[in-house]
């Protein structure tokens, strides 16, 4: 019995030993192949470079067709390497351990800032400026700066003043998309007669509802105001504050107007928000986010566009003027390296962006792009909306602190639940958002 | 010699886990720049709202879990122990344990899916929800304001304001049912001919494009067949029921002069099970529990079933023979001689569950996460998402400390042992 | 090869159908072992089931509705998979980092667990209740400093980093288990080898060592897993194109539903290793578990 177990017992293991051997033997074989190309790369001329972003999936794919075409126009090499989901944490451990990729693309201002402040971001030189200068509205060299130093490129951005509707749940209803506020809140009664909630709202992530709020804000208070709260330059218990909430309080406070009602938005992921829209048996007739919803859409619910949803520009509250509220993926450098900053300079070409847009599932605010490249009239029209808009502002929330603007459970992503909980108390919420401001802005200063 | 023989060793332990040990208490008392702030780290653990909700759930943790997976390992193998395939039955238990947290995570992700379409316990429970709840024919129905219908409550019956008598026919108007909602054989609305001793009642859907009159049965408005409808009488009695046709109608006869008022019950509205969100913000940490427990509970099952079959039979059949039944030999016999080893099964769950961390970064979608917060992803992204070294450190500490007892019972048992 | 490990119990069940007919009278005891060992087998099956349709499919029905249309099974997401280089390079260091870690592990703590077993030396004791002190130190202890001591000696972001941590985190556990089954082996051995004049590294090799084969092929097992399956280690000190499997595919988490035609068959080939090594030496990781339940 013994004997019998001992010798089955030694040739698993000769086995396993032996399979190992195998995977060193491999291994030593394999590991060297990325340094060796980028010695081939250095040896024609070219640099070569890692760039870090969160994309996944499609997105991914698209990034990549873009670092193929710098290389092949620049003789660099450019790998991608994913962030997974938490950029922060990426960067700040890949810091900490003396590696960061070449190039990260950022979503958070924030991060660029702090970031900057110890010194683990590399200025950008003359060359990505004068790209810049010459592709971009001035306000994006300012967006990509921090204390007057360029850093970042806003290679892709989004135009988040649009507003997404379900084509047949508008046709079943008879209604068209609304111009102003007033006309929106009408419309809304009649869909929601017709057995289709109006909207779809994705309130368990905190950030779709600061979009919500910074949209009404831009238009109820104008861009100066806007300015003015971004900085924390007028306390969040100004009566703009109070009117804006009191103005989303007349879509929210209607529970039929949303989908599963205020609890129902409350438990939405933003990704649900925008798919129980978009399926055969829609939940709610529109949704409002950014321009990257398709994005959203044509992955899950196989929705077209043009023919089952389109999108209409945020209404205007008043008679405001036409406004707009972008967000983007800044690329900074993080080391100091020739071939990154030629990678910044290509990004802010037309060129660049013309690799992507083609794609589709992206939108430039490069004013040289020719936005017929665009694959469909939908992101033609976003594309255009933000590389023209004159009021153009930045999310209000993503210039914030990031334990103010841009955490879960805490400032505006908490405070704004908590309105869509109780959206009559106004006047509460205004109190507590400037309680949570302050104490993040002292914090920072 | 014995340095050559420990050297290996010695250096590895020293330079990765002692020395980096002593730097993360030190850095815990320091800031990210390096100077000494006492005790401040620590108050930031204690006043920060999401390492407090991660101390809290690593309690909750701490307190279910082991529990529970002891509980089912020792349920395994005292059933197991009395069937023939019990070897199948441990090995499909213990299987997950071959598993990374990370695959268990990607498992359970799928089989959570909120809606009961994708998810599996959802399409479960909602199987058996609906066996006795099963949706009504128009759950999301409602009243236009204005027209002479009252509804209490959602889902409540829809009851006519106005009193008829026989001969009259009662209008009553939907809204809030979706097109697709309304089965196909549904025709042009129409109000019945009531019987002279009867009531008729129409139930349509009171829409068109464009919204229509409120309460007026209009051209291109739909009936709504396989509405629930009774007639009450001046008392409030249902006196009579049944069911709209395919334009909406229905009429009842042989009722008297009444007067007499028409509702469509409650179990037209009845909602159908629209499924539990597992991983949201509520539910998330026991919901991950539950994962976390049919991965270990296999670990249990071995442990467990290894000491029970150490146990000296004799004493066993010695309880039996003094006549004892099985539950009598199980509580006062088996259960204090397994105790030990149950112990064991306890004590490692309560070490593995402090460190958790992998199962919860994984199966937590980004929206809960933060509810679902535990000590040691907190750790992670404290030091390296928000960069607070010092911060990040004294969580560290925090956990480390929450080890420290099972360290020291740990070495006593070796002592004892030796 | 995952069908194979699903149908395993089956076969058990099998040959032995003939006793749990003559069995039946205890019914209700069958029924609910039979409900429990579906359970616990449904949610693995369920992903398999998942990795073999299109993301489209996955967020259309649930896995189950394949009973009734078979048709959506498809092999396109393991082709996608393994068309995907960054995905297979990752499989490929995930074998990079297990292998060098499990065998260095064994090697490393047999050695210290020879000394603190057989090699009489001053401060034995407090130097192995150290390590035994050791055994649960978290790890999160040391994912800071060991970032910075690895960025400094140039090797953060690679895999030997990776392999350095975890036969560090390994050791202990590893010591203990050893030392504890070497302290086992018959006196008279060693002292007759020492008589006959070998040196302590003979009787290391000659003696120890095969007669600690038992133990040591329950720790290389157990480490193997562990290393395997390890997603916080390789997340914190590998990057780029050293990251194993764990980590490429957390990466992909983020858009959970749509990825999940990549998510799921990555995962069940990140599953195959584990679930081969854990039905082929099954009996020495549990005794491996056995002996070490303490960690």
């Amino acid at each position: 019995m013994d004997e019998r177990r001992g010798t089955q017992l030694r040739r698993y293991l000769v086995m396993l030993v032996v399979l190992m051997m195998l995977a060193v033997a491999c291994s030593t074989g394999e590991v060297p192949a990325p340094q060796q190309e980028a010695d081939e790369a250095e040896a024609e001329g070219g640099g070569s470079i890692e760039v870090a972003a969160v994309f996944t999936g499609e997105e991914k794919k698209s990034f990549q067709a873009v670092l193929d075409a710098f290389s092949e126009a620049s003789g660099h090499e450019a790998s991608f390497t994913s962030a997974g989901d938490d950029m922060a944490a990426f960067l700040g451990n890949k810091i900490e351990g003396g590696s960061p990729p070449d190039v990260a693309l950022i979503a958070q201002p924030g991060l660029v800032r702090s970031l900057a402040d110890d010194g683990s971001v590399i200025e950008a030189n003359e060359e990505v400026s004068a790209a810049l200068a010459e592709n971009f509205a001035p306000v994006w060299a300012e967006l990509g700066s921090v204390d007057g130093t360029l850093y970042g490129v806003y290679f892709k951005v989004s135009n988040k003043s649009t507003w997404w509707y379900n084509i047949e749940v508008f046709e079943q209803a008879g209604v068209e998309p609304p111009a102003d506020w007033d006309e929106m809140l009408q419309t809304a009664k009649t869909v929601n007669a017709s057995g289709v909630p109006w909207v779809s709202m994705g309130g368990a992530d905190g950030w779709t509802l600061t979009d919500w709020f910074e949209n009404i804000y831009i238009r109820t208070a104008g861009p100066e105001m806007y300015d003015q709260l971004a900085n924390h330059e007028i306390p969040w218990t100004d009566d703009s504050v109070i009117e804006a909430l009191e103005t989303f309080a007349e879509l929210v406070g209607d529970e039929a107007n949303l989908a599963g009602g205020r609890e129902g938005a409350l438990q939405t992921d933003f990704t649900t928000s925008v798919n129980q829209v978009f399926t055969k048996d829609p939940a709610a007739a529109t949704v409002y986010e950014g321009d990257f919803v398709p994005g959203v859409i044509t992955e899950e619910a196989g929705a077209k566009a043009g023919t089952d949803f389109d999108f209409f520009d945020f209404p205007a509250i008043d008679g405001s003027e036409p406004a707009v509220v972008g967000g983007g993926d800044a690329a900074v450098a993080l080391t100091d390296n020739e071939a990154a900053q030629d990678f910044l300079a290509y990004l802010a070409t037309p060129e660049a962006a013309q690799v992507w847009a083609e794609r589709g599932g992206f939108t430039s605010a490069n004013q040289n792009l020719d936005t017929g490249v665009y694959p469909d009239e939908i992101t033609q029209r976003s594309g255009e909306a933000i590389a023209t808009a004159e009021a153009i502002r930045f999310d209000l929330s993503d210039l914030q602190p990031p334990e103010f603007g841009g955490t879960t459970g805490r400032g505006l992503w908490l405070r704004f639940q908590d309105f869509l909980k109780n959206p009559d108390d106004a006047e509460g919420i205004a109190a507590a958002l400037e309680k949570d401001a302050a104490k993040a802005f002292k914090k920072q200063s | 010699m014995a340095v050559l023989f420990l050297g290996p060793a010695l250096l590895f332990v020293g330079a990765l886990v002692i020395y980096p040990t002593l730097d993360t208490v030190g850095q815990s008392f320091r800031s990210e720049a390096g100077a000494f702030v006492g005790v401040d780290n620590y108050k930031a653990v204690a006043e920060t709202e999401r390492i407090k909700t991660a101390i809290k759930n690593n309690f909750i943790w701490v307190a279910t879990a082991p529990a529970i997976i002891t509980a089912l390992g020792l349920m395994f193998a005292i059933l197991t122990e009395r069937v023939r395939y019990s070897t199948a039955i441990k090995i499909i238990v213990f299987m997950p344990m071959a598993i990374s947290f990370l695959a268990t995570g990607v498992i359970w992700r799928v089989m959570y899916e909120p809606s009961p379409e994708l998810g599996f316990i959802n399409a479960a429970t909602g199987l058996v929800y609906n066996t006795f709840n099963g949706p009504g024919a128009y759950p999301d129905a409602k009243v236009l304001p204005d027209v002479p219908l009252e509804q209490a409550k959602p889902g409540a019956p829809i009851v006519t304001t106005e009193e008829f008598t026989a001969g009259e026919s009662a209008l009553i108007g939907l809204t809030a049912v979706a097109e697709d909602d309304v089965p196909a054989d549904s025709v042009q609305a129409a109000a019945p001919q009531a019987p002279a001793d009867g009531l008729g009642v129409v139930v349509w859907r009171d829409f068109k494009p464009g919204g229509g009159v409120p309460g007026e049965l209009e051209q291109g408005e739909i009936g709504l067949p396989g509405a629930d409808v009774e007639v009450l009488s001046a008392t409030g009695e249902v006196v009579a029921s049944g069911t709209t046709g395919s334009d909406g109608s229905v009429t009842f006869s042989g009722l008297g002069e009444g007067p007499f008022k028409a509702q469509v019950a409650e179990s037209t509205f009845a909602q159908g099970f629209a499924g539990v969100d597992w991983l949201g913000p509520n539910l998330v940490t026991p919901a991950i529990i539950g994962a976390f427990s049919w991965m270990w509970a296999g670990f249990a099952v071995v442990v467990i079933g290894a000491g029970l079959a150490a146990l000296p039979r004799d004493v066993l059949e010695a309880a039996r023979v003094d006549g004892a039944n099985e539950w009598q030999t199980f509580r006062h016999v088996t259960l204090p001689l397994l105790a030990p080893v149950l112990g064991v099964v306890f004590v490692t769950m309560v070490i593995n569950v402090l460190k958790i961390f992998d199962i919860v970064l994984v199966t937590a979608p980004g929206a809960s996460q933060d509810e679902a917060n535990v000590i040691a992803l907190e750790m992670f992204k404290t030091t390296f998402s928000s960069r607070q070294y010092g911060v990040g450190s004294a969580v560290a500490v925090l956990l480390f400390i929450l080890v420290i007892p099972v360290m020291f019972i740990n070495i006593r048992r070796f002592r004892r042992e030796n | 090869m995952a069908a194979a490990a699903e149908r395993l119990p089956g076969e058990g069940s099998r040959s032995r159908l003939g006793r749990v007919g003559r069995a039946l009278g205890r019914g209700p005891l069958h029924l609910f072992l039979l409900l429990m060992a579906l359970f616990w087998l449904t949610p693995t099956f369920g992903l398999l089931i998942t990795s073999f349709r299109s993301s489209a499919a996955s967020a259309e029905s649930g896995w189950w509705t394949v009973f009734t249309e078979p048709r959506q099974l498809t092999l396109e997401p393991y082709k996608e998979v393994l068309a995907n280089e960054s995905l297979v390079q990752a499989l490929f260091n995930t074998l990079y980092i297990t292998v060098p870690a499990s065998l260095l592990v064994v090697l490393i703590a047999a050695l210290a667990a020879y000394a603190f077993a057989w090699i009489d030396f001053k401060g034995r004791e407090p130097l192995f209740l150290l390590i035994v002190a050791l055994l649960i130190v978290p790890l999160q202890m040391a994912l800071l400093p060991v970032s910075r001591l690895f960025g400094n000696l140039g090797i953060f972001g690679t895999i030997p980093a990776a392999v350095f941590f975890h036969i560090a985190f390994g050791l202990p556990f590893a010591i203990f288990l050893l030392r504890n089954f070497f302290i086992g082996i018959p006196t008279e051995l060693l002292e007759a080898a020492r008589i006959d004049g070998a040196s302590e590294l003979g009787i290391f090799t000659r003696i120890v060592l095969p007669l600690g084969m038992p133990a040591i092929a329950s720790l290389l097992i157990f480490q193997f897993l562990w290393t395997w399956n390890d997603l916080l280690v390789a997340l914190t000190f590998t990057a780029s194109d050293a990251i194993p499997i764990t980590v490429a595919i957390q990466q992909e988490l983020r858009t959970f539903g749509a990825n999940l035609d990549i998510i799921a068959p990555a995962a069940f080939l990140s599953m195959i290793v584990p679930l081969i090594v854990f039905f082929a030496f099954q009996r020495y990781f549990v005794q491996g578990l056995l002996a070490g339940s303490v960690k």
